[in-house]
């Protein structure tokens, strides 16, 4: 199935563990790692693969909040997930941002977001939300309702 | 020396990012950029919670008015990966044409914006002539001059009637004329030259690093491109190419523009060729629970949507990244070290949907007087403009052209 230079990178010598790899269709490819490799992860990505972090989704669960970094390699045509779990509720990871400029607006999005905070941030303040927004309220948590909050 | 601070934006209310720009500025130069954003954000991520898998792509056509197809196309790409859903080839060509018209009609907007940004008003007019015929394609074939509803999960909405073939063929044929006309111009000119080569550079390196997307990295030469990439829609059934420019700076993003015009009206004509009779989407029952990803090249660079079901009728969660919001941050690569008579033009030249400017001014940084306004930013740049020109002494080839337009000799 996999043809792809990057994804075989990622299978030989990621420096990350890796717990589990889903190739869904050969154009979409998810790899589960621990957060606390996901800079030796994102490095490896960027510098080794030459893929691009096309960008980050962070996703709300009952057992803590999803970050799927998603890297496009377009010479693969395929698009590879990293995917990584943290605990609620003080969610805390690694920035990327802090060796790749691609990362460091979506990190700050999904901080206000979500509540994640990136350790080692270079430039860590809101992005989407004002700066009077109430601390600590994360508009898109689960169990915050659509229109409780008005500016 | 003393610093100032330049504030330009927040912005209107109808564009698809609000921004804030601060330049610093040490006389004419910029020492630095601060950009800042949400000042219109709308929260769709959170409304499509509460939407049904068909009722997303009304929502996400609203994010921008003039990229208005690109995100339903990526949106329904993301359910159609998660679903594992074929669409028929006649849909396929379909989404090409519409995609492709809505590019075309982007960049002509954009060539005309730059054009009045840098005093020439008659590529403004020229430009603007131009698209208008587009948006008349798009009312007779989807009822509306945007927001054309057309993408679902699936397939499309409206069928293209073969009756209405011609017309978008005679669209296009003068479309291409005009085009070719306009980017012989462009090239030629030594004004345009004068003001866009060599200014706002993004390296090579740097359109890697801030991961930036579209004209924007293909102006560096980098052969980056969703359709050819990753391709969706029907862009594997035609034949084209991916266009690429060298430079980094100003000229080298408008041209890849204009020659991507060629490109799209290339698609268009092939697809409406190789259209197959047949139905026009495939039905589907339900959305299983997962996750999907799916991206399509909007006129700004690649849109992304992540989509992911529970089973039920909403999505629980629909991640979207607009093209804007890794092209801007981009800034601080191109602008340090630039005057400011040139940042607003290399602001627009990522085409950043950022084109109202009477919302810039020039603020002094101790007693927050106002010093300038945007207007007056504008003009600078066009007074720039007819400096070079009347240094030169001559006739330049856009205003030769726009001399026989006037005459009727064209």
């Amino acid at each position: 199935m996999s043809g792809s230079v990057a994804l075989t990178a990622v299978k030989e010598s990621m420096p990350a563990k890796i717990l589990e790899i889903v190739e869904r269709s050969p154009a979409r490819a998810y790899v589960y790692i621990a957060p606390e490799e996901i800079v030796a992860a994102s490095r490896f990505m960027f510098e080794e693969c030459g893929v691009r972090l096309a960008t980050v989704s962070g996703v709300d669960t009952r057992s803590g909040i999803e970050l799927v970094y998603h890297w496009m390699s377009a010479k693969d045509h395929q698009f590879i997930m990293i995917k990584t779990k943290v605990k609620k509720p003080f969610p805390e990871i690694d920035s990327v941002g802090s060796f790749l400029p691609a990362a460091v607006w979506i990190e700050r999005e999904i901080h206000d977001i979500l509540g994640v905070v990136f350790r080692g941030h270079p430039d860590f303040r809101k992005l989407i939300l004002s700066d009077d927004w109430p601390e600590g309220i994360h508009p898109y948590k689960r169990g915050v309702r659509f229109g409780e909050f008005k500016a | 020396m003393k610093r100032t601070i330049v504030p330009l934006g927040p912005f209107h209310p109808l564009l698809e990012e609000a921004e804030h720009f601060q330049l610093y500025v040490e006389g004419e130069t910029v020492v630095d950029i601060d950009m800042r954003i949400g000042y219109m954000h709308r929260g769709i991520e959170k409304m499509s919670q509460y939407k049904t898998f068909d009722q997303v792509p009304f929502t996400v056509e609203r994010i921008c008015g003039i990229c208005s197809t690109s995100h339903p196309i990526a949106y329904v790409n993301a359910v159609e990966d998660l679903a594992g859903i074929e669409i028929p080839e006649r849909a396929k060509y379909i989404r090409n044409i519409v995609a492709e018209l809505e590019r075309l009609h982007s960049h002509m907007l954009w060539v005309g914006l730059a054009g009045h940004f840098i005093g020439y008003d008659t590529v403004f007019m020229w430009a603007w002539k131009y698209r208008e015929p587009i948006l008349d394609i798009f009312e007779l074939i989807s009822g509306n001059r945007n927001h054309y509803a057309m993408m679902k999960p699936g397939g499309v909405r409206r069928d293209i009637k073969e009756e209405d073939f011609p017309a978008i063929i005679s669209m296009l044929d003068t479309l291409a004329k005009g085009n070719e006309l306009f980017t012989g111009a462009v090239v030629d000119d030594p004004v345009i030259h004068a003001r866009t080569k060599g200014v706002g550079i993004l390296s090579k390196e740097d359109a890697i690093s801030y991961g930036t997307v579209g004209p924007t990295v293909r102006g560096s030469d980098i052969s980056d491109d969703i359709r050819t990439d990753d391709p969706y829609a029907g862009y594997d059934l035609v034949d084209w190419d991916v266009i690429t420019y060298e430079g980094g700076d100003v000229f080298a993003k408008a041209a890849v523009r204009l020659l991507e015009n060629f490109e799209s009206i290339k698609i268009i004509r092939q697809s409406l060729e190789k259209m197959p009779p047949g139905p026009i989407e495939t039905e589907v029952r339900e959305i299983p629970p997962g996750e999907g990803v799916g991206h399509a090249e909007a006129p700004r660079g690649e849109v992304f949507h992540y989509v992911r079901s529970d089973g039920s009728a909403c999505p629980v969660r629909h991640k979207i990244r607009a093209p804007s919001f890794v092209n801007i941050p981009s800034f601080k690569a191109t602008c340090i070290g630039e005057t400011i008579a040139d940042v607003a033009l290399i602001t627009a030249s990522v085409d950043p949907c950022y084109c109202c400017t009477e919302r810039m001014a020039v603020v002094d940084r101790q007693t927050e007087d106002v010093l300038m306004s945007g207007e007056e930013l504008v003009r600078m740049s066009r007074e720039k403009t007819k400096e070079i020109k009347e240094g030169l002494g001559q006739e330049t080839p856009i205003d030769k052209l726009a001399r026989k337009l006037q005459r009727g000799e064209l």
